[in-house]
C-alpha cells in the first residue's frame, strides 16, 4: 500500500468545517499535516472540536514542501495566488470553485500546473454526485428517447455564513450569483449536453456586480444535436431547485436536495408515472468525499482528475461572456416608485471565442 | 434639506423596508448609501446595488459610529428583538447626534396604540396607554426615546405606518403561504381596518420628512388614505391564484368558543412553535450547530431513500416544495394575534401628514396590488 497523501487544507470556513474536515479525516488514502488560516485561533479550535491531529498554522507557505498536496478553500480571489505558489512548491492542488476570478488567470494557473506536471483538479463536488452520470447515461442510452430541451432552478435565501463575507465584494468573489453556483450549473450542463454555442444573460445587478437574480438561456451542440436550456438562480427567494430534462419519450429529473437519484416520469397506457433511479450499491462516502477521492488517485495514477482546469477555464471563459453581455431583468414594480426612472438594458448578445464552456486545451 | 447631496444611512436595510430604501436611495441618485449589516448573509438584495455595506449591531453603539461614517442623514429601519427596540434606537440616536447627523427619521409604527387600536386612535394626538404587547410597547417607548433627542437638538421626524407592503413583503408571501394551505379565514366578514401603506408610499413620507422642517419633533399617520379592509386585502390576494383557492368566514365568538374547548394559550403556543419550526430561517439556524447538521444530512439521505410519493409528501409537509392550494379548513381556528390584527376598527388618519408634509399616497391600492402580482410572479410564487 502506497503512503497516505500528506495534505494541508488552505482556509477553515463554512465549507471547511462542514464538508472538507469529514471528507478529509474518513480518507484512508489522507493524513491531514495542517490547517491553514489568518485566523489562527479559529483553526485550533476547529483542530479541538473535530479532535484533528494536525497543526494550525497562519501562512501556507509554513508548510510548503512538508506536504505533497493542499485542499485550497479560500476566498475566492485569493485562490491563483495560492495555487501558484503551492504548484511552484511541488504540491498538487485541489481548489475549491471557481478556480480564479478571471479566465485569464485560471488559464495561467491550468498552464503551469502542466508544465509542473502536477495535479490541479477544481471542486465541482456535484460531479460526484451519483445522480450526475446517472443522467447522462440515461441520456446515452436513450431512455428518455431524443433530448428536447432543459429547465435547471436553484434559489433560496442566501444563508452562506462564510466568515469573511468575501461574497458581497466584487473583487473578492469575481461576480454574484453566476459565479457562486452558477459554476456547478454549468459546469453540469455542459458536461451532460456539451458546449454552449449561444446565450442570453440577464440579471438583476444594479452596479456592484453582484448579482441575487439571474436567468441564463443556453444552446448547446455536441452529443444529442442542439439542446437549448434555461437556467434561473436566486439568491432571494425559493425556486424549484432541481434540473428537469424533457425527452420525447420520457423526462429526467433531479433534486438539489437528493442528489443520488433521478426521477424519470414518464406515462403508461396514458397514465403518467415516475421511476426512481438509484444505484443498488450506494458509492462510498459524500460527494465531497469521492471528489477527493478522485483527486488522490489522480494524483497515485498520473492521470487526470474527472474536473481539471481546462474545464473550470471554459466555464470561466462562458461567465465572463455573459457578464460582458449582459441585460438587466426587468423590474417594474421597483422602476414605477422611483423619483427618477432608471434605464433597464434590453440588448441582446452571443458568445465569441472560446467562451462556450469549452477552453482549447 | 438637500438630501439628495448627502450619504444616507440605513438602518435594517437588509430588511423588506429598509431594502427598498436603499433601491430608492439609489433610484434618487445620492452620492452614497450607507447601509447597517447586522448578518452579512442576509445582504443579497442589497448587494447587488453599489451600496456601503457597513456591519454593524444596534446594541453595540461603537460599530454604529463606525458604520455611520460620514452619513448627514438616517433614515432608522432597525428593529432587532422586541425587548431591544428601545436600546438599539437609542444607540442608534446616540450614534447620530455625536456625529452631526442632519436629519433621523424614525420609522415607528401606527401599532404603538396595540394590535388593535381602541376607537379614538385614529389621530396623532390620541393619548398612549400599554398594551401589553412588547413590540407595540417597546416601539411606542422608542418615540419617547427619539423626542428626547428631538429636544437635544437631533432633527428628527416619526413616521407611524401600519400594514406595510409591497413586493417582497411578508404580508403578502405569508398569506400566499396561508391561503395554500388553507390557513385563512374572513374574521367577522373580514371588516376588519387594514391600513394598507404601500412601501413606496412610506418612503414618499420619508423624502418629505427629509425635506420639510415643519417635520421636525413630529409624528405621522402614514398609510395609502384607502379604507382597504382585511377582506379586501385577502380577496386582492386570492383572486391573483389559480384555482382560487376557498376561504371561509368565522366569527370572534366561534373562535372564543373553540379557545375555551381547548386552551388558548396551549394551542396558541403549539401554532406558533410549529410555524417557527417549519420556518426557512429556524432550519437555517440549526445547520449551524455541528451535530444537528450531521443529523439534517443523515435526514435528507433516509428521505433520498424513500420513493418519490413519500418524498413528496414529505417535502410539501415540511415546505420544501410550495404544495398546490388545498380546499379551505373547515377546522382552521386564525391565532390570537391574526384575530387581534384582523379586528381592527380604527382607519388611522393622513390628514396630519397631508396638512404638514404634504404626503399624498401615490400608490393606490389597486396599484399596488398590480406591483405586487408583478413581484409575485417573478419570485415563483405564482
Amino acid at each position: 500500500m502506497t503512503e497516505p497523501i500528506r495534505l494541508a487544507i488552505l482556509g477553515c470556513g463554512a465549507i471547511t468545517r462542514s464538508e472538507h474536515i469529514p471528507a478529509v479525516c474518513a480518507h484512508p488514502g489522507v493524513c491531514l499535516v495542517a490547517l491553514v488560516d489568518t485566523d489562527l485561533p479559529r483553526a485550533n479550535l476547529l483542530i479541538q472540536n473535530r479532535g484533528l491531529r494536525c497543526k494550525a498554522v497562519a501562512d501556507y507557505r509554513e508548510v510548503l514542501g512538508q506536504v505533497d498536496a493542499v485542499l485550497n478553500a479560500l476566498p475566492n480571489h485569493l485562490h491563483v495566488s495560492s495555487n501558484m505558489d503551492c504548484l511552484r512548491a511541488g504540491a498538487h492542488v485541489l481548489c475549491e470553485k471557481p478556480l480564479a476570478i478571471t479566465a485569464a488567470d485560471a488559464r495561467s494557473c491550468t498552464e503551469f500546473a502542466e508544465e509542473k506536471k502536477l495535479v490541479l483538479a477544481v471542486g465541482m463536488n456535484r460531479r460526484f454526485a451519483a445522480s450526475h452520470s446517472l443522467l447522462k447515461i440515461a441520456m446515452q442510452e436513450g431512455l428518455l428517447g431524443s433530448i428536447q430541451d432543459y429547465d435547471f432552478e436553484y434559489g433560496g435565501a442566501f444563508d452562506w455564513r462564510s466568515a469573511s463575507g468575501f461574497y458581497f465584494d466584487r473583487t473578492k468573489a469575481g461576480g454574484g450569483a453566476l459565479v457562486d453556483f452558477g459554476v456547478h450549473m454549468l459546469d453540469s450542463v455542459i458536461d451532460w449536453f456539451g458546449p454552449v454555442t449561444s446565450f442570453e444573460y440577464q440579471d438583476d445587478d444594479w452596479g456592484s456586480g453582484i448579482e441575487a437574480n439571474l436567468l441564463l438561456d443556453l444552446k448547446h451542440a455536441a452529443r444529442f444535436g442542439e439542446i437549448p436550456g434555461h437556467l434561473r438562480i436566486s439568491r432571494t427567494f425559493g425556486l424549484k431547485n432541481r434540473v428537469l430534462v424533457r425527452g420525447s419519450a420520457a423526462s429526467a429529473e433531479i433534486s438539489v436536495h437528493d442528489p443520488e437519484v433521478v426521477v424519470i416520469h414518464r406515462a403508461i397506457g396514458g397514465a403518467p408515472v415516475s421511476q426512481t433511479l438509484q444505484l443498488e450499491k450506494s458509492p462510498s462516502g459524500s460527494s465531497y468525499w469521492r471528489q477527493l477521492d478522485n483527486f488522490i488517485h489522480s494524483i497515485a495514477n498520473h492521470s487526470q482528475p474527472e474536473v481539471d482546469g481546462w474545464q473550470a477555464v471554459g466555464v470561466l471563459e462562458l461567465i465572463e461572456s455573459c457578464y460582458a453581455h449582459k441585460r438587466r431583468i426587468a423590474e417594474p414594480w421597483a422602476e414605477s416608485g422611483a423619483e427618477s426612472g432608471t434605464e433597464t438594458g434590453t440588448t441582446s448578445a452571443t458568445p465569441g471565442g472560446t467562451s462556450n464552456g469549452e477552453a482549447r486545451r | 434639506m438637500n438630501w439628495r447631496n448627502e450619504t444616507v444611512f440605513v438602518s435594517g436595510a437588509t430588511g423588506f423596508i429598509g431594502g427598498r430604501v436603499c433601491e430608492r436611495m439609489m433610484q434618487a441618485g445620492v452620492p452614497k448609501v450607507r447601509a447597517l449589516v447586522h448578518e452579512m448573509h442576509r445582504a443579497a438584495r442589497i448587494a447587488r446595488m453599489p451600496v456601503e455595506l457597513c456591519p454593524g449591531d444596534l446594541l453595540v453603539r461603537e460599530s454604529l459610529r463606525r458604520a455611520l461614517g460620514e452619513a448627514k442623514v438616517v433614515i432608522h429601519c432597525g428593529l432587532g428583538p422586541a425587548s431591544s427596540i428601545v436600546r438599539g434606537t437609542e444607540n442608534m440616536l446616540a450614534a447620530a447626534h455625536a456625529a452631526g447627523v442632519k436629519r433621523f427619521i424614525h420609522v415607528s409604527t401606527a401599532a404603538i396604540y396595540g394590535i388593535t387600536p381602541p376607537p379614538g386612535s385614529e389621530t396623532e394626538d390620541a393619548p398612549l396607554r400599554r398594551t401589553g404587547d412588547a413590540y407595540c410597547d417597546n416601539k411606542a417607548a422608542a418615540e419617547k426615546v427619539v423626542l428626547h433627542y428631538g429636544k437635544r437638538g437631533l432633527p428628527v421626524a416619526i413616521l407611524r405606518p401600519s400594514i406595510v407592503w409591497g413586493p417582497y413583503s411578508a404580508w403578502s408571501t405569508r398569506l400566499m403561504d396561508d391561503l395554500r394551505e388553507g390557513h385563512v379565514a374572513f374574521i367577522e366578514g373580514g371588516h376588519g381596518a387594514c391600513n394598507t401603506t404601500y412601501v413606496d408610499n412610506l418612503i414618499d413620507a420619508m423624502v418629505l420628512g427629509l425635506e420639510n422642517d415643519r417635520a421636525l419633533n413630529q409624528a405621522f399617520f402614514i398609510t395609502d388614505g384607502e379604507r382597504v379592509s382585511w377582506g379586501d386585502f385577502i380577496r386582492a390576494h386570492m383572486a391573483l391564484m389559480e384555482p382560487t383557492p376557498e376561504v371561509r368566514e368565522i366569527s370572534r365568538a366561534e373562535i372564543a368558543a373553540s379557545r375555551g374547548r381547548s386552551s388558548g394559550l396551549v394551542v396558541g403556543s403549539m401554532k406558533a412553535a410549529a410555524r417557527v419550526a417549519r420556518s426557512k430561517e429556524f432550519r437555517q439556524m440549526l445547520m449551524q450547530i455541528p451535530l444537528t447538521e450531521a443529523a439534517m444530512k443523515k435526514a435528507w439521505n433516509w428521505v433520498g431513500s424513500l420513493p418519490p410519493e413519500k418524498r413528496e409528501r414529505l417535502r410539501a409537509r415540511f415546505g420544501v416544495r410550495r404544495a398546490a392550494a388545498k380546499p379551505a379548513n373547515a377546522k382552521f381556528i386564525p391565532d390570537a394575534v391574526t384575530e387581534a390584527t384582523q379586528s381592527t376598527t380604527v382607519f388611522f388618519s393622513i390628514e396630519k401628514a397631508r396638512q404638514v408634509l404634504g404626503y399624498e399616497p401615490r400608490v393606490r391600492f389597486a396599484e399596488g396590488m398590480r406591483r405586487v402580482e408583478q413581484w409575485l410572479r417573478y419570485a415563483a410564487y405564482l
